[in-house]
C-alpha cells in the first residue's frame, strides 16, 4: 500500500459521544461512494499534522451497506504521539483527510455455528460493523461489552436498541466483570470467539479459551498497538543507502517514510505482517512491540515489524 | 493415467493425543482400535487414572477381543456399534450437545475417517481440533461425476458404477464434502475401451 491509492474524504459529521470518544462521518470529496467492506475492516488515516503526518488505522463502524460514508470512532489516547489529538483538537465538519482503502484482518468466520464477540472499550467499534452483518442472518451471536462506565459506553443507545437480550453489559463502575471462564467452557461446537480491547483483556481471553480446550483456529483477536516512544536511534537503509535518524516520538517506519522510502504496510499496528523487514546488522537490542512475529523470532533478532518495534542501538542496517 | 500425483488425496498421520482439548471423542473401526489403545495409554501418562471426559465409539461386534481391551483401559463411556451408519448416527448426536474444547480422534479404513471428518465438518470442526489415523483396507468410495451415486468399498482402478453401469476411472482427486474420491468415465472416447482391471486399492 502506499499514498498514491488513497481517497480523499470530508468530514460531514463529528460526535462527541463519550468523554473520550468521537465519531467521524467521513464521505468521499469527489462524491459517489466509498470501497466496498466486509465487517472488522479498518481504514488508515493519513493526517497532515504540524509538521508531520500522522497514519492511524481505525476500524470501520458503520453498515457495510451504506458506501455513501464511511464512520469511525476515535478515542484520545493519553500517550498519543498525535495521531488521535489531531482528530480531536484539529478534524471539524469540513476538514479533509486522506484515507486508504479498507482492509480486513478480523473477519468473521464464515462456516461459524456461533459467534461470541467480546469488547472493551473503543475495541467495540469493528464489531458494530460485524453487526450490520450478523443482524438478521441465522446464526446465532452474543455480544459481551465491557465498559468504564455508563458515560463511557459508547454506541451503547444503537447497540441496545437493536440487540436487545443478546447485548450484555458490564460496568467497571459498578465491579461488574465478564465470567470468561464460564463464557468460554460453555460454548457449543463450532463456535468462535472475536475479541478486541486492552491488551490485558486480549490476553485473558486467549490464554480462558485455550485452557477450556478452544483451539487457535476458533480465537481471534485485534489490537492495534500504537507504536510506542523510545529513545531516538539512527539506521542505515541498504539498499537505498540512506542514513535514517529515528527520534523518540516518531516510529522507524514513519521515519523511513519521510524519509521518501517506502515499505509495504496494511494495519501499522503490528499485526499483519507486512511490513515485516529483514535486520542485516546491529549491534544493541530491537525492542519488539508487534503482534506478529513468534517469540522464537524476536529473539533471533533476524526481522523487525518497523511500524511499532524500535531498537536500543548505535547502529541497526535493514535490508531496504 | 490420473491415478496420483493430485494434492486433494489426504494424508494421514500416526494419531496423537492432545492434551489442550478438554473432552475426548474417539471413533474406530476394526483395525482402528490399535492406534486408540495407543493413544489411551498415551493419555493415561498424562491424566492419570481418571478418562471421564473420554468416549470412544467402536463399530464392531460386541464380543470382539478389542472390547475388552477398550475395558481393560478403563474407558468409562465405551459404545459398540453394528456398523458404520448406526456409529455416525450416534455421532452425529453426540456433536449436536458437545462444547467447545471437544477433540475427535478418528482411526480406520479412510472411507470411514471420510464420513466422519463429512460429518465434523458441519460442526465447523477445524484441522486442530481433529486427528485422524487410517489402518485397514485402503477401498475407496467412487462419487460417479456423472449421474452422482456413490459406488462403496471399490478396490479395483476401474469399477462399474453402481448408479449408471458406466465404467469409471478412480481417481485422486478427493471431495471432503461427499467423503469420496472422484470417478469419471473410462471409455468416454473410445466406447468399450477399457484397461486392464487390476486390484490396487486393498
Ligand atoms: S504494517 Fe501491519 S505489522 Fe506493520
Amino acid at each position: 500500500m502506499n499514498d498514491a491509492q488513497t481517497i480523499t474524504v470530508e468530514v460531514i459529521g463529528v460526535e462527541q459521544v463519550t468523554p473520550l470518544i468521537k465519531h467521524f462521518k467521513l464521505a468521499p470529496a469527489a462524491g459517489g461512494s466509498l470501497p466496498v467492506f466486509s465487517g472488522g475492516s479498518h481504514i488508515i488515516v493519513v493526517m497532515q499534522g504540524a509538521g508531520r503526518v500522522h497514519k492511524n488505522p481505525y476500524s470501520l463502524l458503520g453498515s457495510p451497506l451504506a458506501l455513501d460514508t464511511y464512520e469511525i470512532g476515535v478515542r484520545r489516547m493519553e500517550e498519543s504521539r498525535g495521531g488521535s489529538h489531531f482528530m480531536h483538537d484539529a478534524v471539524e465538519v469540513g476538514s479533509r483527510l486522506e484515507i486508504a482503502h479498507p482492509v480486513n484482518l478480523f473477519g468473521l468466520d464464515k462456516i461459524a455455528r456461533k459467534h461470541v464477540l467480546i469488547a472493551g472499550g473503543i475495541g467495540i467499534t469493528p464489531f458494530l460493523a460485524q453487526l450490520e452483518d450478523l443482524h438478521g442472518g441465522s446464526v446465532p451471536y452474543e455480544l459481551h461489552y465491557s465498559v468504564r462506565s455508563s458515560e463511557h459506553a459508547a454506541f451503547l443507545q444503537r447497540l441496545q436498541r437493536r440487540e436487545g437480550e443478546r447485548l450484555h453489559v458490564y460496568y467497571d463502575s459498578e465491579g461488574q466483570t465478564i465470567a470468561f471462564e464460564t463464557l468460554l467452557a460453555t460454548q457449543p461446537l463450532g463456535t468462535h470467539v472475536y475479541v478486541c480491547g486492552p491488551v490485558g483483556m486480549i490476553k485473558h481471553v486467549i490464554a480462558t479459551a485455550q485452557s477450556c480446550g478452544w483451539p487457535d483456529s476458533h480465537i481471534h483477536w485485534e489490537q492495534f498497538s500504537a507504536p510506542p516512544v523510545g529513545d531516538a536511534f539512527e539506521v542505515f537503509l541498504a539498499r537505498s543507502k540512506l542514513s535514517v535518524h529515528v527520534p523518540p516520538d516518531q516510529s522507524l517506519l514513519e521515519s523511513i517514510e519521510a524519509a521518501g522510502v517506502e515499505v509495504p504496510y496494511l494495519c501499522r499496528g503490528g499485526v499483519c505482517g507486512f511490513c515485516h523487514t529483514r535486520v542485516l546488522e546491529l549491534d544493541g537490542e530491537l525492542v519488539h512491540n508487534d503482534h506478529f512475529l513468534s517469540e522464537a523470532d524476536k529473539a533471533k533478532a533476524k526481522s523487525i515489524m518497523p511500524c511499532v518495534s524500535r531498537a536500543n542501538c548505535k547502529r541497526l542496517v535493514l535490508d531496504l | 493415467m490420473l491415478i496420483t500425483g493430485i494434492k486433494s488425496k489426504p494424508v494421514y498421520a500416526p494419531l496423537q493425543t492432545d492434551t489442550r482439548g478438554r473432552y475426548h471423542l474417539m471413533l474406530a473401526m476394526g483395525a482402528g482400535a490399535a492406534p486408540l489403545l495407543r493413544v489411551i495409554a498415551e493419555m493415561r501418562v498424562v491424566a492419570g487414572p481418571s478418562l471421564k471426559n473420554t468416549r470412544v465409539l467402536f463399530v464392531s461386534d460386541a464380543a470382539a477381543p478389542e472390547v475388552e481391551q477398550f475395558k481393560a483401559a478403563t474407558v468409562a463411556d465405551l459404545q459398540t456399534f453394528p456398523s458404520t451408519p448406526a456409529l455416525l448416527e450416534r455421532f452425529r448426536a453426540i456433536l449436536q450437545k458437545s462444547l467447545m474444547g471437544t477433540r475427535l480422534y478418528v482411526a480406520g479404513p479412510e472411507s470411514f475417517i471420510g464420513l466422519a471428518m463429512k460429518i465434523a465438518l458441519e460442526f465447523n470442526l477445524n484441522k486442530d481440533e481433529i486427528r485422524a489415523e487410517e489402518c485397514g483396507t485402503l477401498a475407496r468410495r467412487v462419487y460417479c461425476i456423472h449421474c452422482r451415486a456413490t459406488t462403496e468399498d471399490v478396490r479395483t482402478n476401474i469399477v462399474s458404477c453402481i448408479g449408471c453401469g458406466r465404467w469409471l476411472l478412480v481417481r485422486d482427486h478427493y471431495s471432503r464434502r461427499l467423503a469420496a474420491y472422484m470417478g469419471v468415465m473410462v471409455d468416454a472416447e473410445a466406447p468399450g475401451e477399457l484397461p486392464p482391471l487390476k486390484e490396487v486399492f486393498l
